[in-house]
This record gives C-alpha cells, sequence and structure tokens, in this order.
C-alpha cells in the first residue's frame, strides 16, 4: 500500500497524513527524515540524543499537520519545526554532559566521494565546538538562517547572533587546521582548507 | 599593521571591510590565506549534506504516533465510527474486542476464512460476556473469550501459512512495536481504573509478550545496524513500566 502512497502529490500526502493516515505519514517520514534527522543531529552533537531530537520533532509535525497551510514550502515549514524542537529539547536537557568528551568515532553522513573527509572533518568540530557558537554557526552557514531570524528563535540580539557567528568561524577554523594537522601526521590525503 | 585577528577575518567572509582592512589583506600574503580558507569552510558548512537516521527509527515513532493517537487504523474503528476516539481508548477497545472473539471474528470474516475455526464453535461471545449475573460469571466468560481468541488466532495464522506457505505477516520488530504500544495503551487504561483486574491482567500479558518478543528480536539482532546493541534498545523502552 505504501506505493501508492508514493506516487501522490506532496499535498495530497499531507492532507493523508493529517488525517491519521499512517502509509501518508510513513511516506513523509522516508522523503524528509534525512533533512529532519540532519539538523537535528548537528545541533544535538551525538547521535543518542539526536534521536530524541528527531522522534520529538516528527511528533510536533504530525500533530501540528492539520494547521498546516501551505504558505511556506512543508519542507521549510517542518524544518524549523524540527529546528525549535532540537533547541527547546536541548535547553532542557540540564545534565547533558559537555562537549570537552571523546569526540565521536562515525558520523553516519550520506557519502560524497570526493569530499568525505572534509564532512567527516566538519562534523566532527561541529560536534565540539561550545554550545552558543555551534547553534549560531549551524543556523547561520549550515541552515542559511538570517541573524535576525537566528534572534527570534534563539531570543538573542541579531549583534549577539553576529557575535557569537564570528567567534564560531574562529573556532572552526582553529580546530579544523588542528585536526588537518592530525590527518597529514597519520598519513591520510589532507583538506585543503 | 598587524595581522587581523581571527574573529575579523571570520567577519570578512561575508560582511564588506573597512578599507584598512581591505588594504592589509592585499599585502598581507598570511591573511589573506587564512581568509580564503575562513570563505572555503563556510561554503564548505553549507554543503554539507542531509543525514540518515539510524536504522529502525522508524519504529519507536510509529509506536508514539499511535499511543498519541496521531495514526488513525483505519478498517474496523472507522466503520463503527470510532475514528476519532482517543488513541489508547481505540486500543483499548481493540483488545477488549479482540479477547471477547468480536475481533477474530472480523479479521476472518474480511479474509474470508472459512467457519467454523477448526471444528472449535465459539463457546462466549459478546453477549454471554455481557450478560454475567455477577463477577465469577463474568470471569468466567473472559476466560472462555480468552480461550476463543487464542483459538480463533491459532487457526487464523494457520490458514495464512496453508494458503501462502509463509508466516505471513510476522516481523519480530514490528510485532515488539505493536505490543510496546499496547503496553503503553495498557498502563494508560489502568491509570483510568487502577482496581480493574481484567485491565491489569491485560496490561500483565501484554508486557509478558513483549518481553518474549523482545526475546526473539535480541536472539535475531540482525536488524540494528550495530550502532545500539537491541538489549539496550530493549532496556530502555523497559524503563517505561
Amino acid at each position: 500500500m505504501r506505493e501508492s502512497s508514493e506516487g501522490l502529490s506532496e499535498g495530497q500526502l499531507i492532507r493523508l497524513a493529517a488525517d491519521g493516515d499512517a502509509r501518508g505519514i510513513r511516506t513523509l517520514y522516508d522523503r524528509y527524515s534525512p533533512r529532519v534527522y540532519a539538523v537535528v543531529r548537528r545541533i544535538a552533537g551525538d547521535d543518542d540524543l539526536a534521536q530524541d531530537y528527531a522522534q520529538e520533532a516528527w511528533i510536533r509535525a504530525i500533530r501540528a499537520l492539520p494547521t498546516f497551510r501551505g504558505d511556506a514550502r512543508f519542507s521549510t515549514w517542518l524544518h524549523r519545526i524540527s529546528v525549535n524542537a532540537a533547541l527547546q529539547a536541548l535547553r532542557k536537557s540540564e545534565t547533558r554532559t559537555k562537549r570537552e568528551g571523546p569526540v565521536p568515532e562515525q558520523i553516519p553522513v550520506a557519502p560524497r566521494r570526493e569530499d568525505a573527509l572534509l564532512q567527516r572533518q566538519l562534523e566532527r568540530a561541529l560536534d565540539v565546538l561550545p554550545h552558543g557558537m555551534r547553534r549560531v554557526l549551524i543556523l547561520h552557514d549550515v541552515e542559511g538562517y538570517t541573524h535576525e531570524e537566528i534572534g527570534d528563535t534563539l531570543g538573542v540580539t541579531s549583534g549577539t547572533s553576529k557575535s557569537q557567528l564570528f567567534k564560531a568561524r574562529a573556532k572552526m577554523r582553529e580546530m579544523l587546521s588542528v585536526l588537518d594537522g592530525a590527518a597529514q601526521e597519520n598519513g591520510a590525503e589532507a583538506w585543503s582548507i | 599593521m598587524e595581522h587581523l585577528n581571527a574573529e575579523t577575518l571570520a567577519r570578512l567572509v561575508d560582511h564588506t571591510s573597512e578599507p584598512e582592512e581591505s588594504a592589509h589583506v592585499a599585502e598581507c600574503e598570511a591573511c589573506s590565506a587564512e581568509l580564503a580558507a575562513l570563505r572555503s569552510q563556510t561554503e564548505a558548512l553549507g554543503s554539507l549534506p542531509e543525514i540518515r537516521p539510524p536504522q529502525g527509527d522508524w519504529q519507536p515513532l510509529e509506536a508514539r504516533l499511535r499511543s498519541e493517537g496521531l495514526i488513525e487504523d483505519a478498517g474496523l474503528f472507522r466503520k463503527m465510527g470510532l475514528a476519532q476516539t482517543p488513541g489508547w481508548m481505540r486500543a483499548t477497545a481493540a483488545i477488549m474486542l479482540f479477547l471477547s472473539g468480536t475481533g477474530a471474528g472480523a479479521v476472518l470474516n474480511a479474509r474470508g476464512a472459512p467457519q467454523p475455526l477448526g471444528g472449535l464453535a465459539m463457546r462466549a461471545g459478546p453477549t454471554s460476556f455481557a450478560s454475567s449475573a455477577n463477577v465469577e460469571d463474568a470471569a468466567s466468560a473472559v476466560r472462555l473469550a480468552e480461550q476463543n481468541y487464542v483459538t480463533a488466532f491459532a487457526r487464523y495464522q494457520e490458514l495464512l501459512i496453508s494458503e501462502s506457505g509463509i508466516e505471513a505477516g510476522f516481523d519480530p520488530m514490528s510485532r515488539y512495536a505493536a505490543l510496546e504500544h499496547m503496553a503503553a495503551v495498557s498502563q494508560a487504561a489502568v491509570r483510568q481504573a487502577p482496581g480493574d483486574s481484567f485491565l491489569n491482567g491485560v496490561l500483565v500479558s501484554v508486557l509478558g509478550e513483549r518481553e518474549a518478543t523482545a526475546r526473539l528480536v535480541a536472539s535475531q539482532n540482525d536488524w540494528f545496524d550495530g550502532r545500539e546493541s537491541t538489549t539496550q534498545l530493549v532496556a530502555s523502552r523497559s524503563n517505561w513500566f
């Protein structure tokens, strides 16, 4: 039955899913889960939290589907819900360990042969970036938010957003230089940034 | 002029520079190279790919969507006009329908399975259940209904296997997710009526089945891609109760 759902337009799928149709919801999930997971994974900074955040994002989105009126693209609407869900969950996680912990061994990034190393380096550096910087850097440089939008989302001024962004870029550059140096020492292909 | 500091260079990635900053970058090879690296870094961040969620991520989400009533179960409930009923109430109703034999009959009739079921006639149905004069009669009716359900379902499975040659519809992980859902709604039902022995019995049965299925899933252990052991997953879910 899922095959028939996959042939439907996005609008039809959304209506089905808003009515609680399991096939419609599953098809939307299959279509957008990599996008949702990517943003919550980067905000969360680790896999276990990311799974919880992604689930929360989907629950909120499916719950809110009847209110989706198509003013924005569905992917944009879902993305905003995912960002807000992840940021809110992150604020709540008071017992969370600090970022100075060990760097994850592996991050499940969709492979792209020519710059897989670069992506791994970036993801690792993002994971160990301090919280405040990471949120702003992800929202601005990865997700394309403006400083005004970041200010609205995080409850800070656009000036604070800019300041955090510049610090985050500089910190990333510093960490990537270290990672790149380590890679060269180990004989791995160097990243040319 | 001294080198520009890292944050200034980070600003120049996408902001207009002051005249003296531009002049310095134009003359200083080190700052020029650092700015180029920062621009490449920013461009690379904007091109990061999507990330596939871990394998098996859908099942717990589906279970939660069902437990919150966000997924409608089509068919029987809609026919009965229960589509707008909260999820846990519909799930509880489903348990009661199956235990009383009605659900099994509905499924069998929908599939066109022959009657009677393996030569065993239904010995108690909704009518006798509802007309029980006292608690003992009602308890007997429940036990009979349970027996009928088990017998009917076993026969249903037999017929499916004999027709298709495979054990149709049996997927341990799906069954675990379904039982997890049933456990959640059964617990919600028990919260509504803590002293109800029937509901408590259902909850205990469901939890027992869930644990048995968890062990089966753990023994297969080929569906979870090694990211988190099945035992860990099951243990974390079991903490609900």
